[in-house]
């Protein structure tokens, strides 16, 4: 906060989450961004940056909501990203659903409270389900089918669900939903960049080769940012130009698919995870057997939203790294 | 190009013995040039001719042939245009007595006039003997006012008679040039760039052996000359040839085509010096160099104006690929595509090529023979070694290597008959020379023969194969599908398969493909058959009997789509899952949509029952027609039930599918027949009568019948399943 500069700094912005993937990619752009005056950071760890203000909240505690809304009412912001989501691994099943179901439900009450004009939260286009009867393209307004092996992406669906409502309710506030494609790059770490780096080869359905789309870490960031203004409100999807097959996605990442029979595969795919190992989530199966592709040309025309990267360049830059 | 000169040659030896020659000009130039027929010397004028045609012609100076316009394109009529002129003025100087040295005023005097009076000046270079060096000097002047300074600096290293009567020429034709391009005069300033070694007469300078380093400083030096020479020329060359196409040009247009022109004149240049013996002095190297960049750029203006804005008004979305191609001359492009309107420029560019490679063994004559005559022609030493200039003939400007896609040119025997007459050693020639010849030669045979038609089909059918079973499984990659999972480079390499399916195997007759209108329309036709060949067939029938039309995609149903490896490659080849939204964002594009009403249903039907309709779903197509406004064209086709006959089903509830066919492995070679009908248009019916289901029963019902209606009449007429 640069007092000496007055009129350069207006926007006051908070973020939750502020240490995730989502995070690291937005607050450097805040950070760069000269009309924002500060960000408030209201999370377990306080990350870098002249223009922060930390306030420690740990989301999946009890009296979170009290702890946000005094952060909120001590000083109104312009915005707030609601960014705190797991990424890793899941481990702890219901650390996860605490933090994703019971954080974002404080969240939006403390927002409530607060008034504040304008909400973001990301989400993923995995929330519409791979399935046989999707559309070649899917708009914000298919129907979230979900993936009912998936915890992670339930959790999603039910959050989703959760905003809608808080919209609904408070119809004069902005309330974002970004649904990104899988995020591809050098730094973001998710369960799609983990598939493709991990191994050297990644078991694919023989017979199906669904499309994919990615979505560069940049892009990622570049939306994040441009939510912050957009006149505009409602679910957007956020994806990458272009789309590959899986097995093409794979190579560009640098390995190599092994089509596998698909019963075979399932049960093999069963057996590991009941067994515990940390191999393939059962939950991708759905993904790597039906195309899931979404349509993003409501971001382009309401966001102003257009893709610098095509997937290929979003898996290679896997590679890279 | 390539091609130009490979099948030039034996032409031009073959001619010397022709003496056609003389009946035309315009046309028969490339053989003219030959430097082989040295009895003939007025013929050698039409090489500069040509030259100064271009110039002439973008002047508007001479514009006598204007009307007579051969049918060999662009550069041809400038060629008959510019020739009076050029041989009049090539032929004052040939008249020129000789050891008159400098006063050659009114030589060039006589130059001026000479246009007038083009046959007594003729006859009297006849009697000469060809001038080609001074005849190209003389023409010059007309182009540029940079070269008219460049010339001069190549001419003054061959003699101080020689000089003089250049010098002479350049005045006597500098008149012209100034009234014409008055605004071209402060290009002056370049004349202190020429280089200082061509002020000492070549004629004094001792014979000495240079080091390969020194060569090596040389070539480049003569390199980055001729790149100017070459840039210069090209640059007003295409400017000219520019201004006389009428139409929109653009600057971009024009730096192509400099571009292009540039290109190959610094291709030509660098494989002459490449060439040249190791005795040749620098500056002689050097005046070569400039001389081939400025002829070849000029020839190559041309053929690079024709070249860019062919491409540019056949195909505007070519030009991104012209522009990757540019920079790699674009050579295959000239080979394969606009050879018949091409083969004139190439033959210029030829042409000079041969001149040069003329020009560039005059220094192994006798200095003496510079005094005998200011003309200083190929006639007396081609005769004592004609052979020699055989090995830059049988290359080409460019270096084999570049020249890779000229054998996917199918060749003819013709071709072959050429080079090999071409490669004759009948004529005594230094055996490293003719080992050259022979191996150039010998490689690129041998290249045909690899990508002669026959293989290279099979092996591309083949690659196509092994690329399709890949996709199939599921490990194809690919990177450029567009976002309904067609793989156009798929389908591309796929073609000769398709292409064999489609006109040999199953023979496709279409019918009544008038009929589809343009924009979104919806092709509903009858599904048969165990495996689902029809819709890829109606896209590729749409593709060649109407490619005016969009792209077009067919609807298949979840059980295939969703079918292990056969789903996937129908997909890639452009199978679309037959949901509304698909269809909806289809016909919003404005393609044509082939929907099979019958489904799955129509697939599953015993071979008995064949070309039976089955119930026509619940109408979705009608809905989409009445939503979406657009037509609806019945289509019948015959003979798909005979190409994968289902003669029993084996439960495969184990894979996910209700049943695995019992068909042929293969497609049988039945005789397919694909008949349009009359669109049924959905005008004056409004988009909610999609909500009224009679309406819509009554449309279904109407298409049903019209497509039964063909079925039946094509199988009345179908006298043989498989002969048709």
């Amino acid at each position: 906060m640069d007092v000496s500069r007055p009129g350069k700094g207006r926007l006051r912005v908070a973020v939750t989450g502020a240490s995730g993937e989502y995070g690291k990619l937005l607050l450097p752009r805040l950070e760069r961004d000269p009309d924002v005056e500060s960000i408030l950071v209201l999370d377990v760890a306080r990350p870098e940056g002249a223009k922060v203000e930390f306030h420690q909240v740990d989301l999946t505690r009890h009296d979170a909501e009290s702890e946000l809304t005094d952060a909120l009412a001590e000083r109104p912001v312009d915005a707030l990203y609601h960014l705190a989501f797991l990424f890793g691994p899941i481990r702890n099943g219901s650390l996860a659903h605490e933090l994703e179901v019971i954080g974002t439900m404080n969240v939006l009450t403390a927002a409530g409270r607060a008034k504040l004009p304008r909400l973001v939260v990301p989400s993923m286009t995995a929330v519409y389900g791979a399935r046989g009867n999707n559309p070649a393209l899917l708009r914000e307004d298919s129907p979230l089918q979900g993936c009912p092996l998936s915890r992670f992406v339930t959790d999603k669906v039910e959050v989703e669900g959760q905003v809608r409502a808080f919209r609904e309710r408070h119809p004069d506030m902005r309330v974002l939903v970004l649904r990104f494609a899988p995020v591809l790059g050098p730094t973001f770490e998710s369960p799609v960049s983990r598939l493709l780096t991990r191994t050297s080869v990644v078991p694919t359905l023989l017979g199906f080769d669904p499309l994919w789309q990615g979505l560069h870490e940049e892009d990622a960031g570049r939306a994040l940012h441009l939510a912050l203004r957009a006149e505009a409100s409602g679910e957007f999807n956020i994806v990458g130009r272009g789309v590959l097959p899986l097995s093409g996605l794979i190579r560009q990442a640098g390995a190599r698919p092994l089509p596998l029979p698909g019963p075979l595969f399932r049960g093999a795919l069963h057996t590991l995870d009941v067994v515990g190992a940390d191999t393939l989530p059962v939950a991708l199966l759905d993904y790597i057997h039906y195309s899931w592709v979404a349509d993003g040309e409501l971001a382009e025309s309401a966001l102003g939203f257009i893709p610098f990267h095509h997937v290929r360049d979003a898996a290679a830059a896997l590679k890279r790294s | 190009m390539a091609k130009g000169v490979l099948g030039n040659d034996p032409f031009q030896r073959g001619a010397a013995s022709r003496d056609g020659a003389k009946a035309k000009p315009g046309t028969q130039a490339k053989q003219d040039r030959s430097p082989s027929e040295r009895g003939t010397s007025d013929d050698k004028k039409k090489t500069p001719s040509t030259r100064a045609a271009h110039a002439s012609g973008g002047n508007g100076t001479s514009d006598k042939g204007q009307a007579k316009k051969p049918t060999r394109g662009k550069p041809a009529p400038a060629k008959s245009k510019g020739a009076p002129s050029a041989r009049g003025a090539a032929s004052a100087k040939a008249s020129a007595p000789v050891k008159q040295g400098k006063a050659k005023h009114g030589q060039g005097a006589h130059a001026g006039k000479a246009p007038a009076r083009p046959q007594e000046a003729q006859g009297q270079s006849a009697a000469k003997g060809g001038a080609s060096t001074s005849t190209a000097k003389a023409s010059a002047p007309d182009k540029t006012e940079a070269e008219l300074l460049r010339v001069p600096t190549a001419a003054k290293e061959q003699s101080g008679t020689k000089r003089g009567a250049n010098a002479s020429a350049t005045k006597a034709s500098a008149p012209v040039s100034a009234e014409v391009e008055p605004l071209r005069e402060p290009a002056a300033p370049v004349t202190p760039r020429e280089p200082p070694p061509s002020r000492t007469p070549p004629v004094a300078d001792p014979r000495t052996e240079r080091t390969p380093e020194q060569r090596e400083v040389d070539h480049a030096l003569a390199e980055a000359l001729a790149a100017e020479v070459a840039e210069v020329t090209a640059k007003h060359a295409v400017d000219v040839a520019m201004d006389r196409r009428d139409g929109a040009d653009e600057p971009v247009d024009r730096l192509l085509a400099t571009e292009l022109a540039t290109e190959l004149a610094e291709a030509a240049v660098e494989e002459v010096l490449d060439h040249s013996p190791s005795t040749r002095r620098p500056e002689r190297e050097r005046e070569l160099a400039a001389t081939v960049a400025e002829q070849v750029a000029e020839s190559a203006a041309e053929l690079a104006v024709v070249e860019v804005m062919n491409r540019r008004d056949s195909a505007p979305h070519a030009r991104d690929a012209l522009e990757e191609r540019a920079a790699n001359n674009s050579l295959d492009e000239d080979d394969t595509q606009e050879r018949s309107n091409l083969d004139a420029p190439h033959e210029d560019l030829a042409g000079a090529v041969l001149e040069l490679s003329d020009l560039d063994e005059t220094p192994d004559e006798p200095d003496d023979a510079w005094e005998r005559s200011a003309l200083p022609l190929s006639t007396t030493r081609s005769a004592s070694e004609p052979e020699a200039k055989m090995p830059d003939a049988t290359r080409d400007e460019v270096p084999p290597s570049r020249r890779g896609p000229l054998s996917l040119v199918p060749t003819s025997g013709e071709d072959h008959a050429a080079r090999d007459a071409s490669s004759d050693p009948d004529a005594p020639r230094p055996l490293a020379q003719r080992a050259t010849g022979m191996l150039s030669l010998a490689r690129e045979i041998a290249g045909q023969a690899l990508a002669s038609e026959g293989l290279g089909r099979a092996w591309g059918a083949m690659n196509g194969m092994l690329d399709a079973v890949r996709a199939g499984l599921g490990t194809g990659g690919g990177s450029h599908l567009d976002e309904y999972g067609k793989d156009p480079s798929l389908v591309q390499r796929l073609e000769p398969v398709l292409e064999f399916l489609y006109g040999q195997y199953w023979r496709v007759a279409a019918q009544g493909t008038d009929h589809i209108p343009r924009g979104a329309v919806i092709l509903v036709a009858n599904h048969s058959g165990a495996l689902p060949y029809d819709g890829l067939v109606m896209s590729l029938t749409l593709a060649r009997e109407r490619p005016d039309l969009r792209e077009s995609r067919w609807l298949v149903e979840d059980q295939i789509f969703h079918a292990p490896v056969l789903g996937t490659l129908f997909n890639r080849l452009g199978a679309v899952r037959a949901c509304p939204e698909n269809a909806l964002r289809l016909l919003d594009e404005q393609r044509p949509l082939v929907v099979f009403p019958e489904g799955y249903q129509g697939l599953g039907k015993p071979f008995a029952e064949r070309y039976r309709l089955k119930r026509f779903g619940r109408g979705g197509f009608v809905k989409l027609a009445l939503r979406t406004g657009a037509p609806i064209v019945p289509v019948a086709i015959v003979g798909a039930e005979e190409t994968s006959p289902l003669l029993g089903r084996i439960p495969a509830g184990f894979l996910g599918l209700p049943y695995l066919p019992l068909t042929p492995l293969g497609p049988l070679p039945a005789k397919w027949s694909i008949r349009f009908g009359e669109p049924i248009a959905m005008d004056g019916l409004p988009p909610e009568a999609a909500e009224d289901l009679g309406e819509v029963g009554r449309l279904t019902e109407r298409t049903r019948e019209a497509i039964q209606g063909m079925i039946h009449t094509l199988l009345r007429e179908r006298r043989s399943v498989f002969a048709g």
